[in-house]
C-alpha cells in the first residue's frame, strides 16, 4: 500500500463529506459536553449529600463497642450516594463501545425516535442516541472532577460561612461553588476535547462524523490510507488549537486568583 | 437554668476520636459568664480548639451539654444557624471569602442570613472597618490585603452579624510577628465595650492584661482556672508550673 498525492488529491473531491463529518463530530460533543455536565453536577451532588436515614443510631449510648461499631456503620449509610458511586462504577467500567450499543439497540429498540434530519445531513434518530450514550458516560467521569473541584475548596470556607449562620445551602451557593468553578471548568473544556475524540466510535451506529465519512470514502474509492490521513488531520486540526486555548485560558484564570 | 449573668454552661462536654481512643476533650465543666473575657491556654494538643469549636458545633461532641440561652443545644432539637448567628467566631486562618472584596466579606451573611438592608449594613460595615482603621481598603480582595488586615477584617465580619458572644480560634497564630499587635489592640478595644469573649491563644501578654478568667487545659481536661494574677502568679498544679516555665 502507498500514499500518493493523486490519491489525495481524489479524496478531496469528498471535501464536502469531511466537512459534514466535522460539524457532526463539534456538534455531538458540544451535546454531550453541555447535557453530561448536567448529569454530572446532578451526580457530584448526589455523592457529596449527607441522607442517612438511620443516622440516629448513631446517637445510641452503648458501652459495648462492637455494637457501637455495628450502629456507626448503619448510621453511615447513604442510598443516594450509594446509587450514584454504582452509576459511576457502572460507567466507569464498561467499554464505551457497548455503552453506546446498550442505548441504541437496547433503549432506543424499545423508544421509537422520530426520523428527520437536521441541516440536511444529521440524522437525528442516530445522532440522538450516539449523545445521549456519550453524555451518559460522559457525566459520569465529570462527576469526579465536579466534586473533586467542590471539595478542592478550603474546608475553612465552609467553617466560616457556616460560623456566620449560613445554611448549608447558602453556603455551596454564596461560598463554594463560585470558587469551585475556577477548579473545574477548565477540567471540562478538556473533556470536550476527549469527546471529540472518543465520539468517533459512534459511526457503529451509523452517526455520520468524521469516522463514518472515512468509511464512505474508502468503500466509494476503494482508497484505504489517504482517507485515514484527512482523519487524523481533521482530529487533530480541531483538538490541539483548543485544549492550547483551553491552557492559556487556565493560565489567565490562575493569574487572576493573585489580582 | 441558672443565674441571669451566665451565658453559655458547659456541662461533662466530652470529645472522643476512634471509640474513646482519642479523648480530645475529657468532660469539660465550665460556665461562661456574660461580660468574661476568658482565655484558654495550654499546651498543644490540649483540646482547646476543640473546646473553642465545640461551643458553635463546628466540632460535635460525643457527650455533653452546652446550655446556651437555656436550651442544651448539643442535645435539644435547635436550629443551629440561627443560634450559631450569635456566635461571631475568628480563625486561626482567617478563612476570608477570596473571591469577594472586603465589603462583600462583610455584607453577605447579614444580607443572606438575616435579609439586612443593603444601604444600611453597608453602612454599618464601613463603620466598624473604619473603627478598626481599615475603612480605605473596603473594596480590596483579602488577596491585597496582609495578615493582620485580613485577621481584622475578619473580626469585623464576625461583628457585623451583632454576635453575643465571640470566639478566637488562635486569632495570631498565623501572623507575622509585627503585625500581631494591631489584632490584639482591635481585640482589646472589644473587650472594654464589653463583648463577651472567648479566647485561645499563645499571647500570655494578652492573656494577663485583657482576660478576666484564664483557663489552663491539658489533656482534654480543665487542669485550672482563675484570674490572670492566680494563674500565672500562683499556679497550683504541677501540669500548670510546668507549662508556664516553658513558656514564660
Amino acid at each position: 500500500m502507498t500514499i500518493s498525492m493523486a490519491n489525495m488529491g481524489k479524496i478531496l473531491t469528498y471535501g464536502n463529506m469531511f466537512g459534514q463529518g466535522l460539524i457532526v463530530t463539534v456538534l455531538l460533543a458540544a451535546c454531550t459536553v453541555f447535557f453530561g455536565f448536567f448529569l454530572a453536577f446532578a451526580l457530584a451532588l448526589m455523592l457529596l449529600s449527607d441522607v442517612r436515614p438511620f443516622r440516629h443510631l448513631e446517637k445510641i449510648k452503648t458501652d459495648n463497642i462492637n455494637v457501637k461499631k455495628r450502629n456507626d456503620f448503619i448510621a453511615r449509610f447513604n442510598p443516594v450516594k450509594l446509587i450514584a458511586s454504582a452509576y459511576v462504577q457502572f460507567v466507569r467500567c464498561t467499554p464505551m463501545l457497548v455503552q453506546v450499543f446498550l442505548v441504541y439497540y437496547v433503549v432506543f429498540g424499545f423508544v421509537a425516535l422520530p426520523k428527520f434530519t437536521i441541516f440536511g445531513f444529521i440524522q437525528f434518530e442516530r445522532f440522538f442516541p450516539a449523545a445521549f450514550a456519550l453524555a451518559l458516560n460522559s457525566g459520569g467521569y465529570m462527576s469526579a472532577v465536579i466534586r473533586g473541584g467542590i471539595e478542592g475548596v478550603d474546608k475553612g470556607q465552609t467553617e466560616a460561612a457556616r460560623s456566620l449562620g449560613m445554611s448549608k445551602g447558602e453556603t455551596m451557593y454564596h461560598i463554594i461553588f463560585p470558587q469551585a468553578v475556577k477548579n473545574i471548568l477548565p477540567a471540562v473544556a478538556n473533556e470536550f476535547v476527549t469527546i471529540i475524540k472518543e465520539s468517533s466510535i459512534c459511526y457503529t451506529i451509523g452517526v455520520q462524523d468524521i469516522m463514518f465519512n472515512v468509511k464512505s470514502v474508502q468503500s466509494a474509492t476503494f482508497i484505504v490510507a489517504e482517507p485515514l490521513i484527512m482523519a487524523t488531520l481533521l482530529y487533530f486540526c480541531l483538538c490541539f488549537p483548543t485544549s492550547k486555548i483551553i491552557e492559556h485560558v487556565e493560565r489567565r484564570m490562575r493569574q487572576s486568583d493573585n489580582r | 437554668m441558672t443565674t441571669d449573668n451566665v451565658m453559655i454552661s458547659v456541662k461533662g462536654l466530652k470529645k472522643h476520636y476512634n471509640y474513646g481512643v482519642v479523648k480530645a476533650l475529657d468532660g469539660v465543666d465550665i460556665d461562661i459568664n456574660k461580660g468574661d473575657v476568658m482565655v484558654v491556654i495550654g499546651p498543644s494538643g490540649s483540646g482547646k480548639s476543640t473546646f473553642l469549636r465545640s461551643l458553635n458545633l463546628l466540632e460535635e461532641p460525643t457527650e455533653g451539654s452546652i446550655f446556651f440561652q437555656g436550651k442544651d443545644i448539643v442535645n435539644d432539637k435547635i436550629d443551629m444557624d440561627k443560634f450559631r448567628q450569635k456566635m461571631g467566631m475568628v480563625f486561626q486562618h482567617f478563612n476570608l471569602f477570596p473571591h469577594k472584596t472586603v465589603l462583600e466579606n462583610l455584607t453577605l451573611a447579614p444580607q443572606v442570613v438575616k435579609k439586612a438592608n443593603k444601604a444600611e449594613i453597608e453602612k454599618k460595615a464601613l463603620e466598624l472597618l473604619d473603627r478598626v482603621g481599615l475603612a480605605d481598603r473596603a473594596n480590596a480582595y483579602p488577596v491585597q490585603l496582609s495578615g493582620g488586615q485580613k485577621q481584622r477584617v475578619a473580626i469585623v465580619r464576625a461583628l457585623c452579624m451583632e454576635p453575643e458572644v465571640m470566639l478566637f480560634d488562635e486569632p495570631t497564630s498565623a501572623l507575622d510577628p509585627e503585625m500581631v499587635g494591631e489584632v490584639l489592640e482591635v481585640m482589646k478595644e472589644l473587650a472594654h465595650n464589653g463583648m463577651t469573649m472567648v479566647c485561645v491563644t499563645h499571647e500570655m501578654g494578652f492573656a494577663r492584661e485583657v482576660g478576666n478568667r484564664v483557663v489552663f487545659m491539658a489533656d482534654g481536661k480543665l487542669i485550672e482556672q482563675g484570674t490572670p494574677d492566680q494563674i500565672f502568679d500562683h499556679p497550683q498544679s504541677p501540669r500548670l508550673k510546668d507549662f508556664l516555665g516553658k513558656v514564660l
